[in-house]
């Protein structure tokens, strides 16, 4: 994990480095004004008091930066940027966010779309509901409104309350802004975009104050608490609810936390939170990425590719938080939510007009659980081939949290991608004659061989090259026979609900589990189990924990010049 | 895609209470064109077999103004594209007043001598044999004798509807309006023996849907989509037929209405019939066929805008008027009556897709008339392009200064000359 500083990015080039003409009036000197505020944000960290101490940082993702807009500025705020690359780690995107920097060209992009959001949210016919005062003058500057909207806003993008100098420097570019335009709202918009591109909204800059119940010790902030609650929950930034319990210190209390724990999970913005974790887990951001070869996969489009996707959403989401079913029949049941185009690709017919609908697949179709989903046999597949390692390798990395190692550099790969000739069975046998590849094959392979049966589409066949496919399959000592085998297997295998418990855990802390966390993570699986695998159960019994606000201090940066590049080093007392 | 073990299948698990045919095939079809039998090598105005002297030759319109009272002054004016103020209004739609006292000859096409029209010359057409009798028509690419196909024997030289199959400037115009979302024909299928290639007792029926057609990822139609039939009180058609060795063939003609790809809309057939084939990959492919009103056809074209038909396609639409009432050989009142209508055939191919009843709440297994749930529609316009107002086949525009007709004043005085209209 990266706990150093984070350096503060260049300012645009259409900016950078230009004297600005009279001509370039009230806009280019805002656009200034605003990475001028941003950059110092970076300089001038607001500390609720001088114990405080920076523990962690973690850049939101687009589906949080997405969310939190739609909750702080509406729902129908237009969201039209590309946005910088994530990164996953150990199979999670959330535990890469907490190693992502920000480049000088993902601030620009950062920067344009705030622009762009602050002029949405401040149109005329949003104005008045979001700004929440009227200036006396709307053509002029006016403080206490501007005050008002600054603090408030402020807090919910920030995700805590703003320092009086974060205040008083927007305030001053709001006035600056309005003067120069001589419109209070085009202040009012530089001043929300200055919001939009801090690092301190950008980020997720999570916070550690002194235990005040075991001296010596760190304790997150409650602020700190409420977002991560918040980002596992809802995948967004707390509402005004939970920031008031953590303004109020009452967060740090058990019932409360168990009552804001109980409401935001009540709430249906749990779907969201639900459909993130999950997207993240079975790492559906490869759909972006993913291509398949026309002349094999004609029926294969970029609507298929978004539909096959939110499949996957729809079973685990219906399946987990609508019904609150058990975990475990997610790798079971045949019953799925399709589309016409995904309809096409099954072979069945779409008995609906809306643009879902759900399906129970008659027992001749193979078809089981989410592994039997078009997207998932899809995505973990060659571009014209199916490839029973990866998706043996991705069986056993999503759902078992069991990684496999790169293969050696020398491995001769011809006879397995000789994709003409006989089945790929055979063609990893002889695969696996290379003693350097059998360790790691006997573990993916017989998992994806049971899968044979779906193309690199995901579409049902039994014969390839000419010749019968067989799916069963021996992984150690049980033996288990084509798609729906495999699903009773991984309903009945104790890694699988041991590894859900450790995804909600690491993507809602961004930290890695290590040796330490063997007992609570298993006593969580234990709990699990007892509720009946139910997910929202999960994921209440993981936030309500102790162990999901534990303070993990950061080790003693070893690079002083970086470090002296921030305003302000945290203290690093020892772990 | 072979639907029927997948019908019955499904039927039982996920769609009961079905009325199951003995087996029902659906298809969504994704081309289909005039069935134009094309002789040549390549190219589509050279020389073949079907047209020895290739297609109709392009026209030298000064030369048809100047015959129809026009001085030489006036048409190459109004033949000029250079002329600054020839106007498309004025200029173009003068071409419409060349008829005997400069009638406008779309609306009056016998008010000129028939041009003529080079028709095709060979003896090779694809199509069916509707009369029965195999002493007349074309012969078919597979030898089959007395196919009727006199629409092609008319306009089957003209480069509009010549060309290799799905080739043809005309197939290509109206199958990519068609598979771009314009409209959606679907098939169904329905046999009540055991065996879909040998049955005696095959009922095939064509419907709208108002489901568009989807792309592959070649940019063909994609298979296996489905389609929720749409009743329609005008594009019906259902034919009682066989099938044999997998070809399919009528038993009895009927009378039916098809969207056609083409400027007029509806294709309106008497004693109509198909003749399909199964294809082993699942798709359907095959002509259906009969007797259609030509004078349908002929507004179809002067209302897409005669005098850009003319121009583009080397064609005199008074000589395609005279063609088709020369070539029509159909009369629905008895054999001494006016031959109103001239065989037909149109050639179709069909992709494997999934139909489903107008609810879209299961599949069709059988084939019925659904011209009865038919919710009326405000008159559907029959202008070939909607957007345009085309009167009598030109477009008119009332703010033109110089408008066209029989008595306007062709060359313009000295100082409109650049005046640009």
């Amino acid at each position: 994990m990266y706990y150093g500083p984070i350096m503060p990015p260049a300012p645009p080039a259409a900016v950078r480095g230009k004297t600005l003409s009279k001509k370039h009036t009230a806009l280019g000197v805002l656009a200034c004004v605003a990475i001028a505020h941003a950059a110092g944000s970076f300089a001038a960290p607001a500390s609720q008091n001088a114990d405080t101490v920076k523990v962690a940082l973690r850049r939101i993702t687009e589906s949080q930066y997405r969310h939190t807009i739609a909750d702080v500025l509406g729902p129908d705020v237009k969201i039209e940027a590309r946005f910088e690359p994530e990164r996953r780690e150990d199979g999670l995107l959330a535990l890469g966010s907490a190693e992502l920097s920000l480049t000088s060209a993902g601030f620009e992009q950062y920067f344009a779309l705030a622009g762009n959001i602050a002029a949405q949210a401040l149109d005329d016919k949003r104005r008045e509901k979001l700004v929440g005062c009227t200036p006396q003058d709307p053509a002029a500057p006016d403080d206490a409104c501007a005050q008002a909207f600054i603090e408030r806003q402020g807090e919910r993008l920030f995700r805590r309350p703003l320092a009086a100098s974060e205040v008083q420097v927007r305030l001053k570019s709001a006035a600056l802004g309005a003067k120069q335009a001589g419109d209070f709202y085009a202040g009012l918009k530089l001043a929300l975009t200055s919001l939009l591109v801090a690092p301190d909204f950008l980020f997720r800059i999570e916070m550690a104050e002194p235990d005040p119940a075991n001296a010596g010790q760190y304790r997150l902030d409650a602020y700190t608490k409420a977002s991560r609650l918040s980002f596992l929950i809802w995948d967004s930034a707390p509402d005004a609810d939970l920031l008031a319990a953590a303004r109020s210190g009452a967060l740090h209390s058990q019932d409360e936390l168990d009552r804001q724990i109980a409401r935001l999970i009540a709430s249906p913005k749990f779907e969201q939170g639900a459909r993130a974790f999950f997207a993240d887990m079975l790492q559906l951001d490869g759909f972006g990425n993913l291509v398949k070869d026309p002349a094999i996969y004609p029926k294969f489009n970029q609507s298929i590719a978004e539909n096959a996707r939110e499949q996957m959403l729809l079973r685990t989401v219906d399946l987990l938080v609508e019904k609150q079913g058990d975990y475990r029949d997610l790798f079971t049941s045949n019953e799925a939510f399709i589309s016409r185009p995904l309809a096409s690709v099954y072979g069945v017919p779409f008995a609906s007009k809306a643009e879902w609908t759900t399906y129970r697949f008659p027992e001749s179709s193979e078809r089981s659980g989410i592994l039997t989903d078009v997207g998932f046999l899809a995505l973990n597949a060659h571009p014209g081939t199916s490839s029973p390692t990866r998706r043996g390798i991705k069986v056993l990395e999503i759902f078992m949290c069991q990684a496999t190692p790169q293969p050696p550099a020398n491995v001769d790969f011809s006879k397995v991608q000789d994709s003409k000739q006989g089945t790929v069975r055979g063609r990893l046998l002889d695969h696996m004659e290379n003693e350097g590849c059998s360790g790691c094959h006997r573990r993916t392979d017989p998992i994806g061989l049971a899968l044979e049966h779906f193309d690199g589409l995901g579409q049902l066949r039994t014969i390839e090259n000419g010749m019968p496919i067989d799916v069963t399959a021996e992984l150690k000592d049980v033996k288990f026979d084509g798609a729906q085998g495999l699903g009773d297997y991984l309903r009945n295998e104790p890694r699988v609900p041991a590894c859900l418990v450790r995804n909600v855990y690491q993507y809602g802390v961004g930290q890695k589990t290590v040796g330490r966390d063997r007992s609570y993570l298993a006593a969580q699986t234990q709990a699990f189990a007892a509720s009946g695998y139910r997910f929202p159960d999960l994921v209440a019994s993981v936030a309500a924990s102790p162990e999901f606000f534990r303070v993990a201090m950061p080790k003693q940066a070893s690079n002083a010049a970086t470090v002296a590049s921030t305003a302000a080093p945290s203290p690093s007392p020892a772990e | 895609m072979n639907h029927c073990a997948a019908v019955l299948a499904l039927a039982a698990v996920a769609l009961p209470g079905i009325a199951n045919a003995g087996w029902t095939k659906t298809y969504v079809v994704e081309w289909n064109e005039p069935a134009m039998y094309y002789g040549a090598k390549d190219g589509v105005i050279d020389p073949g077999t079907d047209c020895p002297a290739g297609t109709n030759p392009e026209i030298d319109w000064i030369k048809v103004l100047v015959d129809a009272g026009y001085t030489e002054e006036e048409a190459k004016w109004l033949r000029n594209p250079a002329n600054p103020t020839r106007s498309p209004v004025h200029g173009q739609n003068q071409m419409a007043f060349r008829g005997k006292d400069r009638a406008n000859v779309y609306v009056h096409p016998t008010s000129t001598p028939d041009p003529g029209l080079v028709g095709v010359s060979g003896t090779i057409g694809e199509g069916i044999d509707l009369d029965g009798n195999r002493k007349n028509g074309f012969t078919s690419p597979t030898g089959e004798k007395g196919i009727d196909n006199e629409f092609y024997r008319t306009v089957g030289c003209w480069k509009t509807y010549r060309g290799p199959p799905r080739l043809s400037s005309g197939a290509l115009q109206f199958n990519d309006s068609m598979r771009n979302g314009g409209w959606t024909t679907v098939i169904v299928v329905a046999g009540k023996g055991d065996d879909p290639l040998n049955d005696k007792d095959v009922t095939v029926g064509f419907f709208v849907s108002a489901d568009k057609m989807v792309k592959d990822g070649n940019g063909n139609i994609a298979r296996d989509y489905t389609f929720s039939i749409k009743p329609d009180e005008k594009y019906e058609a259902i034919f009682p037929a066989q099938s044999k060795n997998g070809v399919i063939t009528s038993t009895k003609p009927v009378t039916g209405m098809l969207r056609e790809p083409a400027y007029w809309r509806d294709l309106e057939l008497l004693r109509a019939q198909v003749r399909f084939e199964m294809k082993a990959d699942g798709s359907l492919t095959g002509y259906v066929g009969g007797y259609r009103p030509w004078k349908d056809v002929y507004t179809g074209w002067v209302n897409a805008r005669g005098p850009v038909i003319e121009s583009l396609t080397w064609v005199q639409l008074p000589g395609v008027y005279y063609a088709l009432q020369r070539n029509a050989d159909y009369s629905p009142s008895g054999p001494k009556g006016e031959k109103t209508h001239i065989s037909y055939a149109l050639r179709v191919d069909a992709l494997p897709a999934f139909v489903m009843t107008p609810d879209s709440a299961q599949q069709v297994a059988s084939v019925q008339s659904y011209r009865s749930q038919a919710v009326p529609e405000p008159q559907r316009t029959m202008a070939a392009i909607p957007s345009i107002r085309v009167v009598d086949g030109i477009v008119i525009d009332p703010k033109s200064k110089m408008q066209a007709g029989p008595t306007a004043v062709i060359l313009p005085p000295k100082n409109l000359a650049n005046a640009g209209n």
